[in-house]
C-alpha cells in the first residue's frame, strides 16, 4: 500500500476518535473541557458508597458470615457487570455490604442489591383485585362492565405471532378496582368454572392443608384467626374458587381480612390469599421481599391489578445457564435465556404442560380470563415479588427462550445480569447512598503524570540522542499512541464505564515504552540490512517485512493474555485485562499506519542516509572504512 | 578505528559470552529462586487491607480532613498499644455538609483492641463516644478474584504454550515460559523480602510484568530462530554459539527496549517514593520496575542460556555440535592460542580451543570487515567458544 494511503487511514481513524470524544454518545450536556475528561477511579477522585442491609433470617438471625460472602461476591460481579470497573465491595460489620463505584453512579447502584429469585410458575387462576369493590360495594358497580377489566400484559414472546393483548388497558381500568376478565370464571354460570371447581382445586386444597407448617406460621395463622373472626376465617377456608363478589351479602363476610397487615397476609395460606376476595394487590405487594421465593409452594401475586395463582415453581433461576439482552424482530428488548441441560428438561416439560394442558386444568380459565382467546395456559416469570410477564405458551420450547416485558435496554441488560450471575442468598434492603472522597486523591494522579512525563522527556532525549532525526519518529509516534490512547479512554470511559485508576496509569505509562519498543525492534533490523550493504531503499522494506513478523508475534502473545483474561477473570483483574488488550491494539494500529509509512517516506529523502541527521549514520560510516582495508 | 564495548554494542558485536556461561546464569538464578521461595516461606506477604479485611473507624466531621482522620487514628493505635501503624489505609471523607463523616480503615483488630482504639479516639478528639463508630470490614479483593486471576495465568500459559509451539518449537516455548515463572517468582521475591504491602494496584503492576517479559523473551528467540535456521546445514558454529551471537545481535535492542521501558517507570518510581513518601505509586513503581528490569534481564540471561541447554539435549543438534566442535579442533589448533588464558573460566575451555575468526559474526557477507574480526577475536572468543563440549567429547 502507498505510504500515504497508510497515514490517510491513521488520519481518519483519528478523526473519528476525537469526534465521538467531543461530539461521540454520552457528551450532551457537557462542556468542551469536560470531554475531554476520562473517567477516574475511586482512587482518583472518589465516588458513591451505598450501603445494603441483609434482612434477618426468619429465626431473628443475621445471616451467615458465609452467604454474606456469597451476597458480596454476586453483587460485585453485578456491578462490575455495569461497566464501572474497579467498584470495591465489602462486607461491614455482620450485616451491611457497602458498595463503591467511581463517580456519581445512584441509579446504577439501585438495583445491585435485589435478590433476583427467578421462578417460572404456571398460572392457575386470575382474578382481579375485588378489595374495593367488596369492601365499598357502590363504587364495584362500573366493574362488571368488561370492558373497563384491565387485561394483564400477558406478552407473548415465545412465537413470533408475538401479538399479545394490549398491555396498557390496564390503566384503564377504572376505579372499581377492575374486576377481571368477562364470562369466564367468577361466574357460577360457565360451565369450565364449575367443572374446575370440583376435581380442580381439590388437589390444591388437600395440599394447602398438609403443607409443612412451621410452629411459627402456626401460631401466626393461630392470631389472625382471633382478629379476623372465626366465622370469617372458615369461610376463607373453604373457598375453592374466587367468591361472585357481585353479591354482596356473600362477600360481606371477608371483610375483616382487609384489615390485614402485609405480614399476616403471608402467613395465610396462598388459597386463602388468592380466593378471599378482601386482600388487596397493595396487601400481596406489601408483603416481605422473599414471600414467594419458595420453589416448592403455590404463591400467589399481583400483575396489573390482577390477583395470580401461580402453581409451584418447577424451573428456577439456576436452572438457567447465561441470560443476554436482545432485541427482537419486533425491536422490542427481551432477555433471552439458554437454560443448562437439566434445565431445558424442566423448561420443556413445563412449557408441554402448560401448551396441552388437561381439558379441564384450571390454568386454561387463569389464561382465558388474562387474555380473551388464549387456548393455552400461561407461565409466568417471577423476579423475587414481581411477576415479569405472564405470556401464553405458544409450543412446546426445547431451545432457547425469550423473556418479553416491558424493557429497555438497561433494564434488559440488568435482568440479563442477574439471572446471569445468580440470585441472591440473603434479601437486601438499601440503606443509604452517599459521596466518598478518593482514597488517593488528584496528588498522587497528577504525581504519576508528572512522573511519566518526566519519563518520556528522558525516553526522547535518549532516542534523540541514540538515533538522532529518527528519535523524532520515536517521539511523534509516542505521542500518536499517547493520544489515541487517551481519546480510546474518554469514549470507553463513557459509552462502557471504562474506568481509569492509577494502577490502570501505570500500565500505559508502561505501554507506551513497549510501542517505543516495536520501533527499536524496526530500527535495529534496518541497520542490519543497512550494515549489510543494501540501500536505504531496498532496506527498509526488507528489515520491516522482517520487523513486522516480530513485532505480531510479540503482540499476538500479549492480546492472549488480555483476551484470556478478560474472559476467565473477575473485578479489577478484568479492567487490566482490557486496558492491556487496548494498548496493543493501538500499539499495532501506530507501527503499521503511522511508523512504517513513514520510514518508508523516509528513505526516499537523502537525510535519511546522512549520518548526521539520522542514527543510522554509524552504521553507514562505516563501510568507507573497510572499502579502504 | 573506534572499538569501545559502545560502539560494539552499536554494532551488535559485543560479543559477550552470555549463553557460553549459562551454568553460572542458571546457578544464580536457582539461588535466586530459593532465596524468594524461602522468604516466601518464612517472610510471607504483607496484605493489604483489600485482601485480608480490616476495621474501619468512622469519626465525625469535626475532624477537618483526610489527613486529619488519618493520623488521629495513628495515633490513637499507637496510643490503645496495638498493631503496627503501617497497616492504616487511605481515610475516606463519606458524604457531604454536616453529615459528612471521615472513615479510615485499619488492619484487622480484635474487639478489644478496637474498644481501645476507639476510647483513645473519643478521648483525642473530644467527641462522644456515638460519633466514632468501629465496624469490620471484609476483604474487598475476595478470594475469588484471586483465584480467577490465577485460572487466568493458568488457561494463558497453555494458551501461549501453543502458540510458541506452533510458531516457535516446544524447546523454546519451555524457555519462554521458565523464564517468565522465574520473572514472577523473583519479583514476587522481592516483595516478600522488603515487605512491601501488596495491594490490588500492585497485583495489577504485576500482571503488566507477565506481558512485558514474554514480549522481550519473544523478540530475543524471533532472532535465535532466524540464526540457528538451518543451522545443521553447515558446520560453523554449535547451537549455543550461535544463540550466543544473536542475544549479542539484539543486546542493543534490549538495552534500548529496557531504557525506553524502565525510564517512565523509574520516573514513577523516583517521584512516587522521593516526592510522596509512601503510597501507591511508589509500590507501583518497585513491582514495575523490578519486574521489568527482571525481565530484560532474564530474556538474555536466562532464557537464551535455557533454550540453548535445552536444544543441546536434541540428538540433531548433539550431533550438529560434535561434528563442529571434531572439526574445529581438527583444524585450528593455530588459532588464537593467547585467549586461552582470557577465556578458560570453566574447566572445557582447556580442550576446546577458542573458536575465532572463521564466522564472520552477524550477517552473511563473509569476511569482509576486518573490524568485526578484530573485535571477534580480541573480546569475545569466550562468546562463541562452544559450551558443553567436554561432555561430548
Amino acid at each position: 500500500m502507498h505510504p500515504g494511503r497508510q497515514l490517510a487511514v491513521l488520519g481518519l481513524l483519528f478523526a473519528i476518535l476525537y469526534v465521538l470524544v467531543f461530539w461521540g454518545p454520552g457528551t450532551k450536556g457537557l462542556g468542551y473541557e469536560e470531554r475531554l475528561h476520562p473517567k477516574l477511579g475511586l482512587d482518583l477522585i472518589g465516588g458513591t458508597q451505598a450501603t445494603y442491609r441483609a434482612s434477618l433470617l426468619t429465626n431473628g438471625q443475621v445471616p451467615s458470615q458465609q452467604s454474606m460472602e456469597e451476597s458480596r461476591k454476586i453483587i460485585d460481579q453485578r456491578v462490575n457487570a455495569l461497566g464501572v470497573a474497579e467498584a470495591e465491595v465489602v462486607i461491614e460489620g455482620n450485616q451491611n455490604i457497602v458498595v463503591s463505584v467511581a463517580g456519581k453512579a445512584n441509579d446504577q447502584l439501585k438495583n445491585v442489591g435485589q435478590a433476583a429469585q427467578m421462578r417460572f410458575r404456571m398460572v392457575l387462576g386470575a382474578n382481579g383485585d375485588t378489595a374495593d369493590s367488596v369492601m365499598n360495594p357502590q363504587a364495584a358497580a362500573p366493574s362488571t362492565d368488561p370492558s373497563g377489566s384491565p387485561a394483564p400484559s400477558a406478552a407473548t414472546s415465545k412465537a413470533p405471532a408475538a401479538n399479545a393483548s394490549a398491555a396498557p388497558s390496564a390503566s384503564t381500568g377504572g376505579q372499581g378496582g377492575g374486576e377481571l376478565a368477562p364470562s369466564a370464571s367468577p361466574s357460577p354460570s360457565a360451565p369450565a368454572a364449575s367443572a374446575s371447581a370440583a376435581p380442580a382445586p381439590a388437589p390444591s386444597a388437600s395440599a394447602a392443608a398438609p403443607a409443612p407448617v412451621t410452629a411459627d406460621v402456626k401460631e401466626q395463622r393461630a392470631a389472625i384467626e382471633k382478629k379476623v373472626g372465626k366465622a370469617a376465617w372458615a369461610a376463607a377456608e373453604k373457598l375453592t374458587a374466587p367468591v361472585d363478589t357481585t353479591d354482596a351479602a356473600a362477600a360481606a363476610v371477608y371483610k375483616p381480612f382487609n384489615a390485614l397487615n402485609s405480614v399476616e397476609v403471608n402467613a395465610l395460606t396462598p388459597e386463602m390469599q388468592f380466593y378471599v376476595p378482601t386482600i388487596s394487590c397493595t396487601q400481596l405487594d406489601g408483603r416481605p421481599s422473599g414471600a414467594i421465593d419458595d420453589e416448592k409452594s403455590k404463591v400467589v401475586s399481583c400483575q396489573t391489578g390482577a390477583k395470580l395463582l401461580m402453581d409451584v415453581a418447577k424451573v428456577l433461576g439456576t436452572d438457567i445457564d447465561t441470560a443476554s439482552p436482545q432485541l427482537d424482530q419486533q425491536s422490542q428488548w427481551v432477555v433471552s435465556l439458554d437454560f443448562t441441560s437439566s434445565g431445558q428438561a424442566k423448561w420443556t416439560a413445563l412449557t408441554r404442560e402448560a401448551f396441552q394442558p388437561a381439558a379441564d386444568s384450571p390454568c386454561l380459565t387463569a389464561a382465558a380470563a388474562l387474555s380473551s382467546g388464549a387456548t393455552h395456559c400461561l407461565v409466568a416469570v417471577v423476579l423475587d415479588k414481581e411477576v415479569i410477564s405472564a405470556p401464553e405458551i405458544q409450543g412446546v420450547l426445547s431451545g432457547q427462550s425469550q423473556i418479553s416485558g416491558s424493557f429497555d435496554a438497561t433494564s434488559a441488560k440488568e435482568l440479563a445480569d442477574q439471572i446471569k450471575y445468580g440470585a441472591l442468598p440473603v434479601t437486601f434492603t438499601p440503606l443509604s447512598s452517599e459521596t466518598v472522597s478518593a482514597t488517593l486523591g488528584i496528588a498522587q494522579l497528577e504525581a504519576g503524570l508528572l512522573a511519566a512525563a518526566i519519563g518520556l522527556g528522558l525516553v526522547a532525549i535518549y532516542s534523540f540522542f541514540y538515533y538522532r532525526l529518527l528519535g523524532s519518529v520515536i517521539f511523534l509516534s509516542l505521542l500518536l499512541s499517547g493520544l489515541l490512547t487517551f481519546g480510546a479512554l474518554v469514549v470507553l470511559g463513557r459509552t462502557t464505564g471504562f474506568t481509569l485508576t492509577l494502577a490502570g496509569i501505570a500500565g500505559f505509562i508502561v505501554s507506551l515504552g513497549v510501542a517505543a519498543d516495536s520501533f527499536v525492534i524496526y530500527f535495529e533490523r534496518l541497520k542490519d540490512e543497512i550494515h549489510e550493504g543494501r540501500s536505504a531503499r531496498s532496506a527498509v522494506p526488507r528489515a520491516w517485512a522482517r520487523a513486522r513478523r516480530t513485532i505480531i508475534s510479540a503482540n499476538t502473545i500479549t492480546i492472549m493474555c488480555a483476551v484470556v483474561l478478560y474472559i476467565v477473570s473477575i473485578g479489577a483483574v478484568k479492567g487490566f485485562a482490557f486496558a492491556l488488550g487496548l494498548s496493543t491494539v493501538l500499539d499495532l494500529v501506530v507501527v503499521f499506519l503511522f511508523r512504517h509509512p513513514i520510514m518508508t517516506m523516509f528513505a526516499n529523502t537523502k537525510a535519511f542516509m546522512s549520518p548526521r541527521v539520522s542514527g543510522l549514520g554509524r552504521a553507514l560510516k562505516r563501510q568507507p572504512t573497510e572499502k579502504e582495508a | 578505528m573506534a572499538n569501545g564495548l559502545a560502539d560494539r554494542l552499536y554494532r551488535g558485536e559485543a560479543n559477550l559470552n552470555i549463553v557460553g556461561r549459562r551454568n553460572r546464569w542458571f546457578a544464580i538464578a536457582a539461588v535466586l529462586v530459593l532465596i524468594a521461595i524461602g522468604s516466601f516461606i518464612f517472610r510471607q506477604f504483607h496484605l493489604g487491607i483489600e485482601f485480608s479485611g480490616g476495621t474501619k473507624f468512622s469519626l465525625p466531621a469535626s475532624v477537618g480532613s483526610t489527613d486529619n482522620a488519618r493520623s488521629a487514628v495513628a495515633k490513637a493505635i499507637d496510643e490503645a498499644g496495638v498493631a503496627g501503624d503501617d497497616n492504616i489505609g487511605a481515610a475516606q471523607k463519606v458524604g457531604d455538609g454536616n453529615d459528612a463523616s471521615y472513615t479510615v480503615r485499619t488492619g484487622t483488630l480484635s474487639q478489644a483492641q478496637s474498644t481501645a482504639v476507639k476510647d483513645a479516639l473519643v478521648k483525642d478528639l473530644n467527641v462522644s463516644p456515638d460519633d466514632i463508630s468501629d465496624d469490620r470490614v471484609s476483604a474487598a479483593w475476595g478470594g475469588q478474584v484471586t483465584q480467577q486471576a490465577l485460572l487466568g495465568l493458568g488457561i494463558f500459559l497453555v494458551v501461549v504454550m501453543g502458540y510458541l509451539v506452533i510458531r516457535f518449537e516446544w524447546r523454546m516455548a519451555v524457555a519462554a515460559v521458565s523464564s517468565l515463572l522465574l520473572d514472577l517468582v523473583l519479583t514476587a521475591g522481592v516483595y516478600s523480602l522488603i515487605g512491601f504491602e501488596v495491594t490490588p494496584s500492585t497485583v495489577i503492576g504485576f500482571l503488566t510484568i507477565l506481558g512485558f517479559s514474554l514480549y522481550d523473551v519473544v523478540v530475543v528467540f524471533d532472532k535465535v530462530q532466524e540464526n540457528t535456521k538451518g543451522i545443521t546445514a553447515g558446520s560453523s558454529r554449535t547451537y549455543a554459539e550461535a544463540t550466543n551471537l544473536a542475544v549479542n545481535q539484539t543486546l542493543m535492542r534490549s538495552i534500548n527496549t529496557g531504557l525506553v521501558a524502565l525510564l517512565p517507570v523509574g520516573g514513577l518510581l523516583f517521584i512516587g517514593a522521593g516526592l510522596l513518601g509512601a503510597g501507591t505509586l511508589k509500590d507501583l513503581g518497585l513491582v514495575l520496575f523490578v519486574g521489568m528490569g527482571l525481565g530484560v534481564l532474564s530474556s538474555i540471561m536466562f532464557a537464551a542460556p535455557l533454550l540453548s541447554a535445552l536444544k543441546d539435549q536434541e540428538p540433531r543438534i548433539k550431533s550438529h555440535n560434535a561434528r563442529v566442535l571434531s572439526r574445529r579442533s581438527s583444524r585450528s589448533g593455530d588459532v588464537a592460542r593467547g585467549d586461552r588464558t582470557r577465556t578458560a573460566t570453566e574447566q572445557d575451555g582447556d580442550d576446546v580451543p577458542a573458536f575465532a575468526g572463521s564466522t564472520p559474526s552477524t550477517t552473511p557477507r563473509p569476511g569482509v570487515r576486518p573490524a568485526a574480526k578484530r573485535s571477534t577475536n580480541r573480546g569475545g572468543s569466550a562468546g562463541n567458544r562452544p559450551s558443553g563440549g567436554q561432555k561430548r567429547r
